[in-house]
This record gives C-alpha cells, sequence and structure tokens, in this order.
C-alpha cells in the first residue's frame, strides 16, 4: 500500500495550490520542498536590516482570484493590496504618462500627449476585456488533447466557441488577427504616442524571450488580458510580500490536511510506469504514493528525475526541445527615502513603474540577448511595494524590486558570477536618468541574475 | 446572371433564342462592352484572363508597361544581356495551371537549378544539391547526426506539404460567417489535420507559430545548415530567421517538390518573363484581348458597382466586371478613391503591411566569379549560391533594417541563369542575379535614390568578400531598390509578394478581414493578385482560385 495518495515535487506556489485543492478532496497528500521555506518564488526576503521585499516576482497581478477565494486565502492572512495607479510610464525627457484603474483619469494623462489616442483609448480598453472574457475560460481548463480532443475538451472548446461568436464579426476577427501579430504593430495600429505605445507592449513581451517586434507578442497581452480583463498590467501585490501570499498558501494547505516537508530534495523518481511509483530523496529515504504531480519544469522533471528507460525516446526529445530561455533578472534595492522620478506625484508611484520609452527601446533591449549579452539600456519594471505597504520598511525608507529585462541565462562573454556587478552597476545607471539622486539613496542592493534564479 | 437588358423585347419579337444570342453577341461586340476586364498582365492576371476566357467569358487584359509579366518578365537591359529583372527562380507555379492551360506547348520550358552553394568565411562551404546521396555525404563532412536528420526532416516536411497543399487551391472561408459553405471548408481542414501522425500534428502546430531557427534547431546542430535552410523562412518578408512565424515558409520551399511539376527548383528557358509569356499565349488563344501600355487611372463605378474603367489617356472601357491583380493600395485608393469604400474596409486595408525588405541586384559579367571556398568553374555555380553563412549573420541582417538601414552585409541570393540557357547572355558573357534583403523601403536616413549605389556597391562588396574576382568582371549592373520595385513594378513599398506573408495577412485574412474571398465591397470588382489567398511568388493561384470564385457567383 502507497503511503500517500499524491506526492506532489516542489512547493513553489502551483505546487501549494494543487495540494491544497487534492487535499481538500480527501487524498492523502505530500509535499516535498528543496529549500527550507515553501513558495518557491514567492518569497520576501529581508535584503537590509528592517527591510524587507519580495525577491522575485514583485506583482501578483494574475494571480487567480478564483484561487483565492476557493482556498479561502483571505483568512490565512493573505491581504492583497491594489493601488489605483496601474502603471507610471516615464519618458527621459522628463515627460510622464499614468494609467489609472480609473478609465478618464487615465484619458486626461493621455490627452496631454494626443488627442487622438485619447479618443481611441476607450474603445483599445473595452475591445481588450471583451476578447480577454472569451479567451479567460481557457486559462482554466486543461489545455485539450490536439490529436484526440476527449468529449469534455470539446464541450469546453465548444463554449469558447461560442463565446468567440458572441463577439461579433469586428472583434471575432481582432481576436484572429492580434493572435499572430508583432505586438509593436497592434499597439502602432492604435495609438500615435510613443510612450504609450511602449508601455502597453511592453506586457506583451513580459518575461518573454522576445522583443516587440517578434510575432506572436500580441497573444502575451491578450493572454495576460484574459487574466485581469485590462489591457495594461496592474500592480497588485500582496501585504508583507510575496512571502505573505506562500505563508497564507503553506497555511491553506496545512488546514486542508496535506502535508509538507522542507529540505526535502527529490533525487529521483522510479517506477513511474508502475501503480506505485516512488519518489527517491537524496538522503536515500524512499516516499511511495500512487501518483506523483511534479511542479518541477518539464526538463527537470523527465531529463533528471525519471529514469530515461521509463520514457518514450520520441517524448524525450520533446522534452529537450522545451525551451525554457530565462530572459530576465531581478535587481532589489533597500532606500532611505524615496526617489524623485522628476517630481511625480507619489500616489502614481504606487503601482509599476515602466522604463522602456521606445518600441525601438525595447527591441535593442532584446537585441543583446539574441548575441548572448544583457541590455545595455534594459527594459525596467518597477515597484515600490513600501508605499503601499509600510510594514516593509522602517519609517520614511522604501524598498525597490526591479525586474530587468532583458538578461539571457547564457552569456557570450563571461559568466554571471564575475558579470553580476556590471550587471546591477548598469540598472542603476540606466535608473538615474529617470531618477535623479537615486543612487545616494541606496543603503544596499540584492542583484538576482538567470544563474541565481537556477 | 446579368441578363442582358432587354431580353424581354426580343421575345416579343419572337426570335428564336440562337439568333438572340449570336445577335447580342455581335452587338456586344460592337460596343466592345467586355464581361470582364482584368487591371495587371502579370502573371496572377493573365492566369485569371486565361480561367475566364476558358468559361467563355470576353476578357480584356490592361498592362500599364510595354512589357508582359508584371514581376515574373525578363527585359534586355543591357545590349544582348537577357535578365529575369525580378522574380528569378520557379518552383511554385501550380501544376494544374500548367497542365489545365498547356503552358509547354505555349513554349514554357523550365531548366533544372541544382542545389544551393554556400561559400563560408572560413574557407569551407555548404553545397547541398538534388542528387540526395551527395547531399547527406556533403552533410555528414559537418555532422554526422545532421545527415541522419536531414533525411527524416525531408520527410516530415513533405508530409506537412501534402497537408497544405489542397488550402492553396481554396477559397478561404470566412471564419465569422455562419455559412455552410465556409463550414465545409474548415471542417474539410479538421478532418485532413486529425489524419495526421501525432508527431506531423505537432510540427504542424510548430510550423505555423516558430521562427525557422527554433524550429530548425530541434533538427539540426550545423549552423550554416539552419542559416541557409532558415534564409528561405524570410524571403520577401521583414522578418528575421529567429522571428516566430517564419518557421511556416520553410514550407512552400517543399511544395514544388511534391506536386511532380518540377520537383525543385528551377529557371525557364528565356528567363522568368518566358513563363508570363507562355500564360499569355495561352490567354490570348482562349480569346483574351492585350493591351499594353494602358494605365488604369480609375475604375467606373455606379451605384457602388463597378462598370469599366477610365485610362491615362481619357479612353473609357466599360465591362461587367473589373478584376485586379494588382495590389489593394493601388486598386482601393488609387483606382477606387476612398470616399467609396466602407470606413472599416479603408482602416483594414491601411493596416495591411507592403513595408518591402529586399532589393535586386543585376550582373552583366564577363566571366564567371571564382569563390575562395571552391575556386575555378564547376557544378556549384549552376544553383543558387546563397550568401548566409551563419545564423547570427541573418539576424544581424535584420536587426539593422528593423531601425531603418539597409544591411551591411545582407543575405543574399544568386543565381547565374546564363550558364544553363546560354540564351540569355552573348557568348562567354553571363548574366547574375542577386537577389538581397535587408533594403527596408523606409529608411531613417536618407533616401534611396541617394542610396542606391551605395546599396549596390553593399552588395558587390559583400559578394566580393567570397569571390574577389567579382569587381573585374562586371561589365554593367542594374541596382533595383524597394523604391524601385515600387515605381517600375507597381510594387507598394517595393513588396515583392503584394503585402507580407504573415499570419495576420494570411488565409481568411487575406488583404483583409471578412474578405478574402476574392471579392471587395464594391459589386463587380473582385481581386486576384497575390495580395489575395495563398499570397506570393510565381504560383498563379490567387489569379486561377479568383476566376473560379468569380463564374461561381454567376458573374
Amino acid at each position: 500500500m502507497p503511503t500517500y495518495d499524491v506526492t506532489i515535487i516542489g512547493g513553489g506556489h502551483n505546487g501549494l495550490v494543487t495540494a491544497a485543492y487534492l487535499a481538500k478532496n480527501g487524498l492523502k497528500t505530500l509535499v516535498l520542498e528543496r529549500r527550507k521555506v515553501a513558495g518557491g518564488g514567492a518569497v520576501t526576503e529581508e535584503i537590509h536590516p528592517g527591510f524587507r521585499v519580495s525577491v522575485l516576482d514583485h506583482a501578483a497581478g494574475p494571480f487567480s482570484a478564483q484561487v483565492i477565494s476557493d482556498l479561502k486565502l483571505l483568512p490565512f492572512g493573505l491581504q492583497m493590496i491594489n493601488p489605483e495607479a496601474r502603471v507610471l510610464a516615464l519618458s527621459p525627457e522628463g515627460r510622464s504618462l499614468c494609467v489609472f484603474n480609473d478609465t478618464a483619469r487615465t484619458l486626461s494623462e493621455v490627452q496631454k500627449f494626443s488627442a487622438t489616442d485619447a479618443k481611441v483609448y476607450p474603445e483599445f480598453v473595452d475591445s481588450f476585456a471583451r476578447i480577454g472574457r472569451v479567451l479567460a475560460p481557457l486559462i482554466s481548463m486543461t489545455p485539450p488533447s490536439i490529436d484526440e480532443p476527449t468529449a469534455a475538451d470539446l464541450w469546453q472548446l465548444g463554449k469558447v466557441g461560442l463565446a468567440f461568436r458572441g463577439l461579433g464579426k469586428k472583434d471575432e476577427y481582432r481576436l484572429l488577427r492580434w493572435g499572430p501579430m508583432a505586438v509593436a504593430d497592434l499597439v502602432g495600429e492604435w495609438f500615435e504616442t510613443e510612450l504609450l505605445r511602449a508601455t502597453v507592449a511592453a506586457r506583451g513581451i513580459y518575461g518573454a524571450f522576445a522583443g516587440p517586434w517578434s510575432a506572436g507578442t500580441s497573444l502575451g497581452l491578450l493572454w495576460q488580458a484574459a487574466m485581469d480583463g485590462s489591457a495594461i498590467g496592474s500592480a497588485s501585490y500582496p501585504r508583507g510580500g510575496m512571502g505573505a501570499l506562500a505563508d497564507a498558501l503553506v497555511g491553506a494547505v496545512k488546514a486542508a490536511g496535506a502535508e509538507i516537508r522542507t529540505r526535502a530534495n527529490v533525487a529521483a523518481i522510479v517506477g513511474a510506469e508502475s501503480d506505485e511509483a516512488k519518489v527517491v530523496l537524496e538522503s536515500g529515504e524512499e516516499i511511495s504514493s500512487r501518483i506523483v504531480v511534479s511542479n518541477a519544469d518539464p526538463r527537470r522533471t523527465f531529463l533528471d528525475l525519471v529514469d530515461p528507460v521509463d520514457l518514450d525516446p520520441n517524448f524525450l526529445s520533446k522534452m529537450r526541445n522545451y525551451r525554457a530561455p530565462g530572459a530576465a533578472g531581478k535587481v532589489n534595492l533597500a532606500l532611505s527615502g524615496l526617489p524623485g522620478f522628476n517630481g511625480a506625484d507619489p500616489e502614481k508611484l504606487t503601482g509599476r513603474i515602466h522604463i522602456g520609452p521606445e518600441i525601438d527601446y525595447l527591441e535593442r533591449a532584446f537585441d543583446a540577448s539574441k548575441y548572448g549579452d544583457f541590455s545595455s539600456e534594459p527594459y525596467l519594471d518597477i515597484t515600490i511595494p513600501s508605499l503601499a505597504d509600510p510594514s516593509l520598511t522602517p519609517d520614511g525608507k522604501h524598498v525597490m524590486s526591479i525586474h530587468v529585462q532583458f538578461a539571457p541565462y547564457q552569456l557570450k562573454h563571461g559568466d554571471w558570477n564575475t558579470r553580476r556587478d556590471e550587471f546591477g552597476a548598469n540598472v542603476l545607471n540606466q535608473l538615474e536618468r529617470y531618477a535623479p539622486g537615486l543612487k545616494n539613496l541606496v543603503l544596499a542592493q540584492q542583484v538576482i541574475t538567470p544563474f541565481d534564479l537556477e | 446572371k446579368a441578363v442582358p437588358m432587354g431580353m424581354c423585347c426580343w421575345f416579343r419579337l419572337g426570335l428564336s433564342g440562337r439568333a438572340i444570342i449570336s445577335m447580342l453577341t455581335r452587338l456586344r461586340q460592337a460596343n466592345s462592352k467586355y464581361d470582364v476586364i482584368v487591371i495587371g498582365g502579370g502573371h496572377n492576371g493573365l492566369v485569371n484572363a486565361a480561367y475566364l476566357a476558358r468559361a467563355r467569358k470576353k476578357v480584356l487584359v490592361l498592362e500599364r508597361r510595354h512589357v508582359l509579366g508584371g514581376a515574373a518578365v525578363t527585359e534586355e537591359v543591357f545590349p544582348g544581356f537577357k535578365f529575369s529583372v525580378c522574380s528569378y527562380v520557379v518552383s511554385l507555379l501550380r501544376p494544374e495551371i500548367i497542365r489545365e492551360l498547356d503552358l509547354p506547348r505555349h513554349g514554357l520550358e523550365i531548366l533544372p537549378l541544382d542545389g544551393t552553394f554556400t561559400p563560408m568565411p572560413n574557407g569551407d562551404y555548404l553545397w547541398r544539391v538534388n542528387d540526395h546521396a551527395r547531399t547527406r555525404r556533403e552533410i555528414a563532412r559537418h555532422s554526422r547526426l545532421d545527415a541522419e536528420a536531414y533525411d527524416e526532416y525531408g520527410k516530415a516536411m513533405i508530409e506537412m506539404a501534402h497537408f497544405v497543399k489542397p488550402i492553396m487551391s481554396m477559397t478561404p472561408p470566412d471564419p465569422t460567417s455562419l455559412d455552410p459553405k465556409g463550414w465545409k471548408n474548415l471542417a474539410f481542414l479538421g478532418r485532413r489535420f486529425q489524419k495526421l501522425s501525432d508527431d506531423d500534428k505537432y510540427n504542424q502546430v510548430q510550423l505555423m507559430t516558430m521562427s525557422a531557427v527554433d524550429f530548425l534547431d530541434q533538427w539540426f546542430e550545423t549552423d550554416v545548415l539552419k542559416a541557409t535552410m532558415s534564409a528561405s523562412g524570410i524571403i520577401g518578408t521583414f522578418l528575421g530567421v529567429r522571428s516566430p512565424g517564419t518557421a511556416y515558409v520553410l514550407l512552400h520551399h517543399y511544395m514544388g517538390e511534391i506536386d511532380g511539376a518540377f520537383r525543385s527548383w528551377g529557371f525557364a528557358r528565356g528567363g522568368t518573363g518566358a513563363i508570363s509569356n507562355a500564360i499569355g499565349d495561352a490567354a490570348r488563344e482562349a480569346g483574351v484581348e492585350i493591351r499594353m501600355e494602358a494605365a488604369i487611372e480609375k475604375i467606373l463605378l455606379r451605384n457602388g458597382r463597378a462598370t469599366g474603367v477610365v485610362l491615362q489617356n481619357g479612353d473609357e472601357i466599360q465591362a461587367e466586371v473589373v478584376s485586379s491583380s494588382v495590389d489593394p493600395r493601388l486598386t482601393f485608393m488609387k483606382m477606387v478613391g476612398e470616399e467609396h469604400l466602407p470606413d472599416d474596409f479603408c482602416t483594414d486595408l491601411k493596416r495591411y503591411k507592403y513595408r518591402g525588405s529586399s532589393g535586386k541586384v543585376n550582373l552583366a559579367l564577363d566571366g564567371l566569379p571564382d569563390f575562395k571556398a571552391m575556386p575555378g568553374p564547376g557544378a556549384h555555380l549552376r544553383g543558387a549560391i546563397s550568401i548566409s553563412p551563419s545564423v547570427e549573420y541573418m539576424e544581424r541582417a535584420y536587426d539593422e533594417a528593423k531601425y531603418g538601414r539597409f544591411s551591411r552585409r545582407p543575405y543574399i541570393d544568386m543565381v547565374i541563369p546564363s550558364l544553363t540557357d546560354p540564351s540569355v547572355a552573348p557568348p562567354g558573357k553571363h548574366v547574375m542575379s542577386c537577389f538581397v534583403q535587408y533594403a527596408p523601403y523606409n529608411l531613417k536616413e536618407g533616401n534611396w535614390d541617394e542610396k542606391r549605389d551605395e546599396f549596390g556597391d553593399t552588395v558587390i562588396d559583400t559578394i566580393a568578400e567570397h569571390a574577389p574576382n567579382i569587381r573585374e568582371l562586371i561589365r554593367d549592373r542594374q541596382v533595383l531598390t524597394p523604391l524601385d520595385l515600387e515605381r517600375e513594378f507597381g510594387l507598394s513599398e517595393g513588396n515583392i509578394f503584394q503585402g507580407e506573408l504573415t499570419l495576420e495577412q494570411l488565409f481568411f485574412l487575406r488583404p483583409a478581414p471578412g474578405w478574402a474571398q476574392y471579392r471587395t465591397p464594391i459589386k463587380n470588382l473582385y481581386m486576384c493578385g497575390s495580395a489575395t489567398h495563398p499570397g506570393g511568388g510565381i504560383m498563379g493561384a490567387p489569379g486561377r482560385n479568383a476566376a473560379l470564385q468569380l463564374l461561381k457567383d454567376g458573374k
């Protein structure tokens, strides 16, 4: 008899969510986490005495509201902060454009740049919201098998199909056209203001190994829109940083009756073909369960953990071809005060701050990474979570979390250990141009390269 | 469908049906009113006309230039040197067109273009030929694994090409319409897709979405092999070999192989213009009238219906239907006029992307180029010579174009047709045709009239890096920039395919959402050029598909 119904490898947020759902449904579930705390990328760390920041992802924008309510995460201490300002985009000349949740406020910002853009903006937002609603069900369904779709797959797809029909001819064609398009073309069709174009386009390339001129990046944008119903990303984050999300998830998992073991590094999965699979830990301990669920990426799961003799060679070669090129790095700063950003109203700094003023700027940032170098002028997506959540820092002080694109995993010259400082300095230099004096405020910095992420 | 006016009166006069028809025919000829006027005498316009005439339509083709063929044209640019000025090789011409129009009888003869020779800067080369065993040995010289993968790859691509083939000769359905006929076509595609093996299904999905290099990375490890193969994915587009969506075009390379027409790439004897001439000949035989140097000023409209054309010399010619093979910008913005078109349609047309990315350099040579990688004359000069030494080279060439400059070291595809067809050059002399990418239509600094010579020099410099003697051989050169292609051949922004072949402009989206069925918002005005499905290249499929659609509509 296996000890557990399900063993989950990896206690990242997806592993925890899976565990909570399974345990709620009465399955005896065990989560194995390599590190000393569960939560994977959702970690809050103290980077300087008294300064805490989300180490990796800084915005939980797309975290599913459905999951929050299903798992009742709020009673476990999760509190989401949703600033009214979504994005503040900065230009090198010191101009800025702020996008708010409230379309009317956004319009007056867009109006400063172009009356034409202000006129089409509401239609743009509505169209994205409508199309996003049609795509949304796809996110919460298991992708259908394209060779043998099951009846349930067809039923789900059928529903999406019907919703598609409901869009009307104009939006139907928009969806079909936009999918394969380069996001640079998409924003070019709507807007004339370069700063607005770049701000919208950035969402299509966020976290991707692609520039705005790469075909298909519009789909990235539509996909994001499907998650939160808006073309422009928001800066929703948990009070206490992403670690708080992990804590709430751990609480929910335990309350549901599942077990979490930390410092449990999985060395192998054996007997993948049999009914009783065994997970072997580095310590040599074997854990048996009916089912093994892996939250590790497919390459690690199938190329490292599972014995190749248990796998179809064809499947193996597909896994080898699974592409996961790292694209981004992270810089976290502890600051002695709030940086200026050319006098932008602090309220506008509570959302994301976008540095990447032109489509060409974003594309150039990507170009470098194609040839194995990080961008000399990177695209930066910044949050200052301490503005809305003072619990993170001592009074009057701040933490800044900077998502840096592009930073390829494989560098052509040197390696990440020797070039980490150069990478960090480069980000600070770039920031200094948009927030003069920022460098003097830095108390401590943490640089996370794609190599560290692994 | 168009009932001749006054039919009922004739009946009242008690004439027999046959007499009426013959009288009407005579009357119509006297009125010189045509059933169809085809705008543009390029290969698609001519195919369109030929099919319509074979269905007993009275057809007039109007060509602006003094030669027939559009971009599929042979011209004696320098005395004794005949160039396929624009399009220079052929593989995709639809076999049903060759068969149905009996083109060989009208003088079409295709000569083989054997292989692709890619010189490398380190003195090595990659030389792929039609002889499969030899190519395998050559690839094995670079990588044994790749030699094995090459077989598998070829088989997989041919499977894919078989799947795509029927789509080429189909009128695209309107996915937003509830018309059962459209759904029948979609269901047909779905069923065919289901019949593919699992691997092929995934291959197909990847082909539609991946970049050429990412797709080839899954099969091969040799950089130069990937670079030179990926080149076919970018021809005529404003995309790089690493841009998603370019993998699909790799398939086109194999389309020619499966149909048995020539089974590979070839030249037409007498240059590419010979293809247009053969189609033109077939069209004339079917009764088509072709008028040269007849530039069109306007398409005549009455009550939202096309009724004929006005020539630039002021002549008005009436017709029941107008079928335009020129691109949508010329057809609608220039010849119809925005004021006669629905706003949405105009917006879509303005969004339709041309942005030509390539140029052409035609060289008249005193002798043969001598490549450092393989000195002396030889069979390698009889095929295509591709300057595509590495993936990074290709991608850097693209990067420059993105920011509005032509590539300092461009991708060049060269052929020397005079080696295979001596009739195109004086004895002992040669013509060399160089297709060059990237050359963006919109330059950030300066304009193409100022930059033309610099562009030509760049091309010669690039070739000279591989074949240093080229400079001494050049007697004359013709440099065609995207601007020249636009002015001389009516290709908007110099796009050789009448609009980019990217996913958002293919199939039911070409050239505009809702207007992919060769019809237009103007009644009795049709489109039949490369801006319609299935797009550019010397295929002839748009011309044929449009003719069949027009006839099906009962025009």
